[in-house]
């Protein structure tokens, strides 16, 4: 082989091998792919520092975000270079200067330690990806194929650094995407989570208001219904216009069409006759007067039939200062029938009661009326007596005459007692002298007090004031209570049958009766049901004189009682007050009992 | 025949009686004293001369049929005529088997109290 031959066979091998390592720092960037820039460069070092037999090798990557550079060294293994990487980066860079179109394109020695060739390479085409410096102490550094070799290399660095940059740039902003899509996500999932709230809050709302409106629509016909089972209807009335407007049960109140338009006209028209004009002079004051307004009228209507009305309306004023009244209407013609009914059957008992007390009085009234028959026959005899002889006595003919006289009246004011008492319906209210009244009382049950051997001891107060009421009717509960004592004591034999009739006058402005026994006492078991109807311990009683004196007290607003005494016996008392309450009262229980009040006037009153 | 000395005595707390009926018992012959009570007629020492008692049944305090007793109690037996105003019916046999002559019912006629008279002044 000659030299030639020995040459080109050399160049060969070294072209294979140039190619070889070309072929090497080709195939970086498919390493390189997807990789970070540090790892890109790490690998570039180590490919470069072996294949270059370089005993050096630098990499300063800029940050594309101005951040400091990632700076990385390598050194052959034989040598033993001083310094960290940064440390050498400064002394390089001091020596290459900041702007890479000025670096020497071959420097040496900057490191000290020997001589020392050092090739600088920009990676990018103005090094502002970074810079790679190779050194080698060869002195034949570098070579034609290292400084091909170099090149290629740096720019394929420059090219995977560039995509790797741009990776990580995607990345960086897929990152940022994906965070701001996930904090989008975020407040979109709330945004959502509110607009579902909003939403369930609004269906909710809507579903309240839906039942608001039912329960209002079944509050509405609830209203109706109560107003037309309560024959109760509502109006309203504007007094400057004259405006009214009803509820359906108002205009069934009247019987008038719903269509019609509600005027005072129309009303008036259905007003009973005689009450149109109270009833006009009452609505002519509530509009000059502007105050509550309560009336009781008659209603006549088409078919002629008559309804009782009762009307409540309040005042008030609009925004502007009118005159308004709101108000019910209620036909109360049922209730006042029942009224009347029940007033008709307490009148009934009442008159039951008295018939029974008459009944157990007979005797004692025979006492009385027969007393003064006998003085009357006893003293006409006499008389007859002293004109038949001779001479006639004359003067006391005519005293026994005139005793005879006095006994008649005696029996006459018996009747009158009576009939006052049990049968003549007087004035149901006037001033009642309560002692009086007692007195009265007293003289008609006298005998049958005696015969029953009672003590009556009467206490009656000096200076009473009369009260307002019924009198036949306080009397018949005097008469009750004297005879129910009187019987109570029937059965005692121990000790003195003492009964004392009291008034006074009590608290309150009010007058109070009392009557004490010393007889059987109450029955603990019974003592509750002592004022009920049909409940009694006398084996021949009906049970209904203290209901009825009770019923009657109350109507004299006043309170009936029994205690027991702390002794043997039982106390009775009532209390009535004496003002106009008393007065309302008896008024009231006048009109309760007019009716059979009535058929017994005429039954006296025409014997 | 009615003795003309006998003294009748009325007992009765009713003032017309005892103003009515002595004029009229003294208008038949009697000598009459009228007493307002059983107690007023027990105390007054007329007891032992009266021939015929005229007796109110039911009076305040001592009744009639207790005057009765008493008088039994007593051993005066004198005949009673008893007067009352009160229709009990039970009164009448109850005093007449307690020994009263009769038991006159108010207003009972001047023929009917003669008569009674006219027996209690047999029976005495």
């Amino acid at each position: 082989m000659n030299v030639e031959t020995q040459q080109t066979a050399a160049e060969v091998k070294q072209l294979k091998a140039c190619i070889n390592d070309l072929i090497g720092v080709v195939a970086l960037p498919a390493i390189w792919s997807g990789g970070e820039p540090s790892q890109i460069a790490r690998t570039l070092l180590d490919v470069l520092l072996n294949m270059l037999r370089l005993d050096l090798v630098y990499v300063r990557l800029e940050d594309p975000l101005g951040e400091a550079p990632i700076e990385m060294i390598r050194v052959a293994e034989s040598r033993s270079l001083t310094g960290r990487p940064r440390a050498i980066g400064e002394v390089l860079n001091r020596w290459l200067g900041d702007d890479p179109q000025q670096w020497p394109p071959l420097a040496r020695n900057p490191i000290g330690g020997g001589d020392m060739s050092i090739v600088p390479l920009p990676l990018g085409l103005q090094g502002e990806i970074g810079v790679i410096v190779a050194g080698s102490q060869r002195a034949d550094f570098p070579g034609q194929t290292e400084r091909l070799l170099l090149s290629v290399a740096a720019n394929q660095a420059a090219i995977g650094l560039h995509e790797a940059r741009l990776l990580s740039a995607q990345k960086r902003v897929a990152n940022e995407l994906d965070q701001r899509v996930a904090r989008r996500t975020t407040e979109l999932a709330a945004a959502n989570e509110e607009l579902r709230k909003e939403i369930a809050e609004r269906r909710l709302a809507e579903a309240r208001l839906h039942e608001e409106e039912r329960a209002l629509k079944r509050s509405e016909a609830l209203l109706a219904e109560a107003q037309r089972l309560s024959s109760t209807g509502s109006f309203t009335w504007r007094v400057v216009t004259d405006e009214i407007t009803w509820s359906d049960q108002s205009y069934r109140i009247f019987q008038i069409d719903r269509a019609t338009p509600v005027t005072f006209g129309l009303i008036d028209n259905r007003v009973h006759p005689e009450d149109l004009p109270a009833f006009k002079e009452r609505l002519e004051f509530a509009r000059s007067d502007g105050r509550d307004v309560e009336l009781d009228f008659r209603l006549q209507l088409p078919d002629r039939s008559v309804r009782y009305i009762h009307v409540v309306a309040h005042s008030s004023r609009d925004e502007d200062g009118k005159l308004e009244y709101t108000g019910a209407v209620q036909d109360v013609s049922e209730r006042r029938l029942s009224d009347e009914a029940l007033g008709k059957a307490r009148s009934e008992l009442a008159h039951v009661a008295r018939v029974t007390t008459l009944g157990a009085l007979t005797a004692s009234i025979a006492h009385e009326v027969n007393q003064p028959l006998s003085g009357i026959i006893t003293n006409a005899s006499t008389c007859l007596r002293m004109l038949a002889v001779d001479p006639p006595n004359v003067d006391g003919a005519r005293e026994t005459a005139r005793r005879t006289i006095r006994d008649g009246n005696r029996a006459s004011d018996v009747i009158t007692r009576l009939r006052a008492l049990f049968g003549k319906e007087g004035a149901a209210t006037e001033s009642v002298d309560l002692n009086e009244a007692t007195r009265e009382v007293i003289a008609l049950s006298l005998s049958e007090l005696q015969r029953g051997r009672v003590i009556l001891r009467s206490e009656l107060a000096d200076g009473l004031p009369p009260v307002t009421g019924d009198r036949v009717q306080l009397q018949q509960v005097i008469l009750n209570l004297l005879l129910n004592a009187s019987e109570a004591m029937s059965g005692v034999h121990d000790r003195p049958r003492q009964l004392v009739i009291r008034t006074e006058r009590d608290e309150g402005d009010r007058v109070r009766l009392t009557v004490q026994d010393a007889g059987v006492g109450l029955d603990p078991h019974g003592v509750n049901r002592l004022f009920d109807a049909f409940y009694t311990t006398k084996s021949g009683g009906m049970g209904i004189g203290l209901s009825v004196s009770r019923s009657i007290i109350e109507s004299h607003h006043g309170r009936l009682w029994a205690a027991p005494n702390d002794g043997p016996g039982a106390t009775f008392s009532f209390s009535i007050p004496r003002g106009p309450e008393g007065v309302k009262a008896a008024q009231s229980l006048g009109a309760m009992r007019t009716s059979s009040a009535t058929d017994a006037q005429h039954v006296m009153r025409n014997p | 025949m009615i003795d003309m000395r006998s003294l009748v005595s009325v007992v009765d707390d009713d003032e017309s009686v005892r103003e009515s009926l002595p004029d009229l018992l003294r208008e038949f012959g009697f000598a009459v004293e009228a007493f307002s009570s059983a107690e007023e007629f027990l105390a007054s020492g007329c007891v032992g001369q009266t021939r015929c008692l005229i007796l109110d049944v039911a009076m305040p305090g001592m009744s009639g049929p207790d005057l009765q007793r008493e008088l039994r109690r007593r051993r005066h037996e004198i005949p009673i005529v008893f007067i009352t105003a009160h229709r009990d019916e039970t009164v009448r046999p109850r005093v007449l088997e307690q020994g009263a002559v009769e038991c006159l019912f108010k207003p009972f006629s001047e023929a009917a109290l003669l008569e009674a008279l006219n027996a209690a002044l047999r029976a005495a």
